[in-house]
């Protein structure tokens, strides 16, 4: 099977940052492969070296993205698509759908596969917004990922159970980070990465609607999330300490 | 007059209790602006939760009833909350984010061109655009959001809000939708439930979560009787669920449920920013671990340095007491 994986690079957020006057200041070099969608591009890898096929990887981003593209071509891809942005574009989810969905829809593929959500936003809508635009089918929330007589079969993890779908191809999946432990590339994947091709195209060069593309949800400031009141710590006897508490939650708390 | 219309979500056989808190706020920002408050069912039973729902304050209530509707299936879902919004033309469709939930907003924003925000913590409606608060990178930051669009969507993190009842008389409409198989499309094969009848974690009033210092058996039975005492659902760290120590279903954390009770006991729990971004807005927070420098402790109301073992017998002990 011919799997595409849609990945982004996003912030660390394990990097430090400050909020001023509502602005978000982070440094920009701190940048990382989506974990999400690193689970994504190792599930690929996964399938196709069980039963044969192609991954391939597309991302929109800034110029410096192409280094979240090594990064995947070095865990075992084949190939990169990077759409490149400036930068300084306010894109929402909608915007990347649009603009992922307009650039896929002539491409060749099994499975469209993403993360289910970015680890800077959580936003989560991206997938299933392509996969309606490309009229697909699709699962979200992947915890497994199986191929059986052309069908992808997705184990995906829902409100009451695990539920076991069945997806003809083509088709759409988002992945949870439960499904695998994404590889550390090793030299040799990273030596091989640097001969892999990526194909650039710009957004401003792909005839796209820019009133389409314009963002319907904005980020008008940042705020610190409120501050918990300081709590208490106990330390010693255990049985003193736990009785202590116990009554506390009780009687301070009123939560018991 | 604009409608506000909450998507009322049921999960085995039941109202998802943060669905009614969607529509709790909605009912208030519906009075407070002048809107109308409405809500939709969309079950194979759908009409016999209408009694329950009127209590909330919607003044019409739809609903969508078919065999269809038995399971979570996106494909069905979304053809049923699109035919409903043709009928209703609402200027908002509030929901509870829940996993079903999450499967469907992407598409359905795609599909009615609309506007949409996920996973607020809250939310208001001015009658043209929606101004939410949503937690970001890993919850370490609010980021304040606008958004515009007809209709708008927004999905709401449990616990965002408190019931609020309000009971009216509402008119119930029911449409209806067929599903076929093109509609489908994917096949849903089973349902694999291990959770059985333990409390559902977005529901619970407290909640015991274990992690990486929950071992053995004799550690889980700790964890176990704690939550019976309290009659607290029981949810776990990554590790634990990775591990298979206890069911994905109760993983808590980014990745998995965001929870907010009244009361979180971390039990052997590090607290590393992925599973406190799950658990971080629960009312109170009580962290048992032996490590004192464990970053848990930096959101824990009340910290218990100690062996788990040590700590936990004493501490079942005394909320029994307390309880009788």
């Amino acid at each position: 099977m011919k799997f595409i994986v849609s990945i982004k690079m996003v912030p660390d957020v394990y990097a430090p940052f400050q909020i001023k006057d509502g602005e978000l200041l982070m440094d920009g070099d701190r940048m990382v492969l989506n974990a999400y969608d690193a689970s994504a591009v190792e599930e690929a890898l996964v399938l196709t070296e069980k039963y044969g096929g192609d991954v391939e990887v597309v991302c929109i981003g800034a110029a410096k993205a192409s280094e979240t593209i090594r990064k995947a071509l070095a865990m075992g891809a084949a190939k990169g698509y990077h759409i490149q942005t400036n930068g300084d574009e306010a894109y929402d989810s909608s915007s990347y759908a649009q603009i992922l969905a307009d650039f896929l829809k002539d491409k060749e593929y099994d499975v469209l596969s993403f993360g289910k959500q970015s680890q800077d936003t959580d936003s989560g809508l991206t997938g299933g917004m392509v996969a309606q635009l490309l009229n697909l089918p699709y699962a979200t929330n992947a915890v497994g990922l199986e191929i059986e007589d052309g069908n992808l079969i997705v184990k995906r993890q829902g409100d009451s159970g695990q539920e076991m779908i069945a997806l003809p191809t083509p088709c759409l999946v988002t992945c949870s980070n439960d499904m695998n432990e994404p590889r550390i590339p090793n030299l040799k994947g990273i030596m091989a990465s640097k001969r892999k091709p990526v194909e650039s195209v710009a957004v401003s060069d792909m005839n796209l609607d820019g009133a389409a593309l314009e963002a319907v949800s904005k980020v008008t400031s940042y705020s610190p999330v409120p501050a918990r009141a300081a709590g208490q710590k106990f330390e010693g006897e255990p049985e003193e300490i736990a009785t202590k508490v116990a009554q506390l939650l009780d009687t301070e708390a009123n939560v018991l | 007059m604009s409608t506000l219309l909450t998507y009322v979500a049921i999960s085995d056989g039941k109202i998802k209790r943060s669905s009614l808190e969607v529509l709790s706020h909605c009912k208030s920002i519906a009075d407070a602006g002048g809107f109308s408050c409405e809500a939709v069912i969309i079950d194979e039973n759908a009409s016999s939760f209408t009694d329950d729902v009127q209590k909330y304050g919607a003044s019409k209530i739809y609903t969508v009833s078919g065999d269809a509707f038995s399971q979570h299936q996106n494909g069905s879902l979304l053809k049923a909350l699109t035919k409903v919004n043709e009928s209703v033309s609402p200027a908002l469709i509030a929901f509870a984010s829940t996993e079903s939930t999450k499967d469907v907003l992407g598409a359905l924003a795609a599909q009615l061109k609309a506007g949409v925000v996920a996973d607020v913590s809250s939310f208001n409606f001015d009658g043209s655009k929606v101004s939410a608060q949503r937690p970001m990178m890993a919850a370490k930051i609010m980021g304040n959001v606008d958004v515009t669009g007809n209709p708008i969507l927004v999905s709401v993190r449990s616990g965002s809000y408190d019931l609020n009842e309000n009971p009216s008389t509402a008119e119930v409409v029911s449409l209806d939708v067929s599903v076929d198989s093109d509609d489908l499309r994917a096949t849903l094969r089973e349902i694999i439930s291990a959770t059985g009848d333990t409390i559902d974690l977005n529901e619970a009033d407290a909640i015991v979560a274990a992690g990486r210092g929950v071992k053995d058996e004799e550690a889980k039975n700790l964890i176990s009787e704690l939550a019976s005492v309290l009659n607290a659902g029981i949810g776990a760290s990554r590790a634990l669920t990775e591990s298979g120590v206890y069911d994905p279903s109760l993983q808590i954390g980014q990745t998995g449920k965001v929870v907010s009770p009244q009361l979180y006991i971390a039990v052997g729990i590090s607290g590393a920013i992925q599973h406190v971004a799950g658990m971080a807005n629960s009312k109170v927070i009580v962290a048992i671990n032996k490590d004192a420098d464990a970053p848990i402790f930096e959101v824990a109301d009340y910290g218990i340095v100690g062996d788990l073992y040590k700590v936990l017998p004493p501490f079942i002990e005394e909320i029994k007491k307390i309880k009788n």
